[in-house]
């Protein structure tokens, strides 16, 4: 089945944060005290984690992060870039 | 006997019958069933009538984000492992590479697999959770327990079928003996009520079908009118520990964990084996201290099949001789179903009951004992009983693994 973006990525929203939103609710973190700049495993995000993480990430913006990108995908900030540039290629920045 | 004898200080349960250890052995007291009719739309297409299905809420041990990152087994471990450490005190942090945890689980992550496959295969999407191999796996229940509580000792998995965790509480106790552990957390989970499990046990025809009058009567051990198993779910931990230093910390002791016997059949992957299970219950009572006649109750294997409740009554008679017409045993599957790699170390805690409260937990439903299954049986309701000194509990799996557990009065 082709992979659709849901209807929420169709709205001009922030994508970073609609990224802190997702983090909040999978980490039970608080989206509003979230520090994008901080590495993910202060912000207690294990690989494994994050992991599970991009998967849903990449769902709800209807991308794909390769997995030599996601090497270098150390904070949130990084991710938004990447997710920024996904975007952006398929036109729909 | 080993000079370094093994004390259970607590225990755990997540059952079809109570989610706790005292729930449990009321619901044994007080014959309460566990086995409930499955819903209309599944029962129907995989001819499954009845299942032993534990009420469960995985936010009692997990946070809602945690709950979704691994399987039905797992949360049920967890929750099984906490309540036990939770009773016996133990302070985990104090030594943590010398306790360990051995587990006990016949296919692991069950509804993570059947989701995965569902998935693919149901819906074409070709893209699946990374989190499906390690919620899957099927040492994914015993590392979340150890990993929950940072247990660094000893881990091993063990996957027997439905010996698999008396094998884990088995061989947990051989490793506090051979000092490798001071203590262990032992114990084993199931969660495979799932429609493609639920179809290939249908097609061994080995289920029993709904009791025309009463779903939750089922399952009938021993009795002329049994018709076979029903599928259970849930989970059983215990903490083991040196009984010496048990006792230095003044630990509650349920009881000791003395004899463990354990054989293969290797005959036949399915068909039971007398002789397997007779060698079976004598290593148990040869590595405990204690003789046949000081064993006052047994939990029989007894899941209701034609052939597994006549090889274990003519099994028992051989090891207890005549002793066996005065041995209480019963079948507790016929209340709490069938947790195949979590029955064994579930029906060891219904094992504890006549020493713990001096209650003989009962064979429901047990109208007309097959006579072919000459046994002391305990039909219907549970008995008072003067605490005994021993007790045995037998766990006989497909594949022809024979394990039995002997626990002490402390």
């Amino acid at each position: 089945m082709p992979r659709v973006p849901s209807a929420s990525i169709m709205r001009p929203m922030d994508t970073l944060a609609r990224i802190k939103a997702l983090a909040s609710q999978e980490f039970t973190l608080d989206a509003q005290a979230l520090d994008p700049a901080a590495p993910l495993d202060k912000l207690g995000i294990d690989s494994l984690s994050f992991i599970e993480f991009m998967f849903k990430v990449e769902e709800e913006f209807g991308v794909s992060v390769s997995d030599e990108d996601l090497k270098g995908i150390k904070t949130l900030s990084d991710l938004e870039r990447h997710v920024a540039a996904a975007l952006a290629a398929c036109g729909r920045a | 006997m080993a000079d370094r004898r093994v004390a259970v200080t607590g225990a755990g349960i997540v059952s079809p019958i109570g989610n706790t250890l005292e729930d449990f052995q009321r619901s044994l007291c007080d014959a309460r069933p566990g086995i409930r009719r499955l819903p209309g739309e599944i029962a129907q297409r995989t001819g499954v009538q009845v299942a032993a299905t534990v009420e469960w809420n995985p936010m009692s041990v997990l946070k809602e984000n945690e709950a979704a990152g691994v399987d039905r087994a797992t949360q049920f471990a967890l929750g099984a492992a906490s309540q036990a450490l939770a009773a016996s005190g133990l302070d985990t942090g104090a030594s943590p590479e010398r306790i360990g945890v051995y587990w006990g689980t016949g296919l692991g992550g069950a509804n993570t697999q059947e989701a995965a496959y569902r998935q693919v295969y149901g819906a074409d999407e070709w893209r699946l959770r990374p989190l499906t191999v390690v919620m899957a796996m099927s040492n994914a229940a015993g590392s979340n327990v150890a990993v929950r509580h940072k247990l660094r000792g000893p881990f091993a998995n063990f996957a027997t079928a439905c010996s698999s965790s008396a094998m884990a509480l088995g061989e947990a106790m051989r490793t506090i003996q051979a000092g490798r552990a001071d203590a262990m957390v032992a114990g084993g989970s199931e969660a495979l009520l799932t429609p493609v499990m639920l179809l290939a046990w249908q097609a061994l025809r080995t289920l029993a079908p709904a009791d025309a009058t009463d779903p939750a009567a089922s399952c009938k051990p021993f009795d002329k009118r049994r018709g076979g198993l029903v599928l259970g779910e849930g989970a059983a931990a215990f903490v083991l520990e040196d009984e010496s230093r048990a006792r230095a910390r003044r630990a509650p002791i349920l009881a000791l964990l003395s004899g463990y016997g354990n054989s293969c059949d290797a005959l036949h992957m399915s068909r039971p084996d007398r002789d397997g299970q007779v060698r079976a219950m004598r290593e148990a009572l040869a590595e405990s201290s204690v003789s046949p006649g000081d064993i006052g109750y047994i939990n029989a294997h007894g899941t209701a099949t034609t052939v597994g409740d006549l090889v274990e009554a003519e099994a028992i008679n051989a090891v207890f001789g005549e002793l066996a017409a005065h041995i209480p045993a019963s079948s507790t599957k016929s209340l709490h179903g069938h947790l195949l790699g979590g029955a064994g170390a579930l029906e060891f805690a219904a094992a504890l009951l006549p020493i713990l409260r001096g209650w003989l937990p009962p064979t429901a439903w047990l109208e007309e004992p097959d006579p072919a299954c000459m046994l002391r049986h305990v039909p219907r309701r549970a008995e008072r009983v003067n605490p005994p000194r021993a007790v045995m509990s037998n766990s006989f799996a497909f594949g022809g693994s024979n394990v039995v557990l002997v626990a002490e009065r402390a």
